[in-house]
């Protein structure tokens, strides 16, 4: 099972990870961050993550640092 | 497995201050993943301008030094002939802004080309003075609208933008030059190579490495993240070719 971890006190809600995660697993929160609107969370109830490493190559705030491959 | 992790030459704990969505904090990352890969850590003076680009010493782990504005490449200069002098050479890098190296330093900038001085510069090109308010800066677009051109930029007031990775091609003393941008994966990874190669040419001792990298302004361009990527590959890339202009190990 691959899976990625998102650190809530560096997201600054730019959502670009939304725009290029392939399958779609990363979406917009409920929680408020440290920019006052939602951030984001990372949902794979499927195990479809194939830990492309493509949101934490996009991710300009550091935010998602380990991506990890099972 | 893990297969992707902070780089090592980031700061531990350290946050960006960036806005949201900002390429800086793109761009720096991948600078730290290069001096990782080139285990330049410990053998490395960054040079920081003025402008948004200054807080490259807060987040990276090198050695830094902040120049007055527009003067990074001088400072660089001085830094890499003095180390040399030394025989403690190290690896000498600027980090600017498009304000800050093609109008306000252009001089410094152009004449350590000529020179063919051995340090490295990576210019953020964000099309506007970003940390002052979005200003018109030397490589606005023509016809962009900024907080001094609010009629957008036009050929009879404002003259024409400045293409720099261009104009550096053209130098002697340059061993490579190249304009990259960050708006998608594939050119993330260009981005990254061009990076590493121009930072393999100060090692050899090739002369002037030169990368200009097309950043968006979230903040002074007044759209989302994600549209402002959008303008940079639908817009910005027709005036600013994604392009290597000069490398001189091709040759």
């Amino acid at each position: 099972m691959s899976y990625i971890t998102i650190d809530d006190s560096k997201c600054k809600s730019c959502y670009l990870c939304i725009d290029v995660c392939p399958k779609n697993l990363i979406k917009k929160s409920t929680h408020t961050g440290k920019t006052g609107e939602c951030i984001v969370e990372f949902s794979d109830s499927n195990n479809q993550c194939i830990a492309c490493k493509q949101c934490a190559m996009v991710c300009p705030d550091i935010a998602i640092t380990n991506v990890y491959k099972e | 497995m893990q297969v992707y992790t902070k780089p090592k030459s980031i700061k531990e704990n350290s946050s960006f201050t960036f806005c949201s969505g900002c390429d800086h904090g793109l761009v720096i990352k991948l600078v730290a993943e290069v001096i990782d890969e080139l285990n330049l850590q410990e053998n490395t003076i960054a040079v920081a301008s003025s402008g948004c680009s200054v807080f490259l010493y807060d987040f990276l782990d090198v050695d830094c030094i902040e120049s007055p504005h527009g003067r990074a490449c001088a400072v660089a200069t001085g830094i890499k002939r003095a180390t040399k002098a030394n025989k403690n050479e190290k690896f000498v890098f600027t980090y600017q802004g498009d304000g800050d190296f093609a109008s306000i330093g252009l001089g410094e900038s152009l004449h350590s080309a000529l020179r063919g001085e051995n340090i490295t510069v990576i210019c953020i090109n964000n099309t506007n003075y970003g940390m002052t308010g979005g200003q018109l800066g030397p490589t606005t677009a023509m016809g962009q609208i900024t907080t001094t051109s609010p009629t957008g930029r036009n050929r009879a007031y404002h003259g024409f933008p400045i293409k720099a990775a261009e104009h550096i091609a053209l130098c002697d003393g340059t061993a490579y030059s190249a304009r990259v941008g960050v708006y998608n994966i594939k050119n993330i990874i260009n981005a990254k190579n061009a990076i590493k190669k121009a930072f393999e040419c100060q090692i050899k001792g090739l002369g002037y490495s030169f990368v200009e990298v097309l950043s968006s302004c979230p903040t002074n361009w007044r759209l989302s993240p994600s549209d402002s990527h959008r303008k940079i590959e639908t817009e910005l890339t027709q005036i600013y070719p994604i392009k290597v202009f000069k490398d001189i190990t091709n040759d």
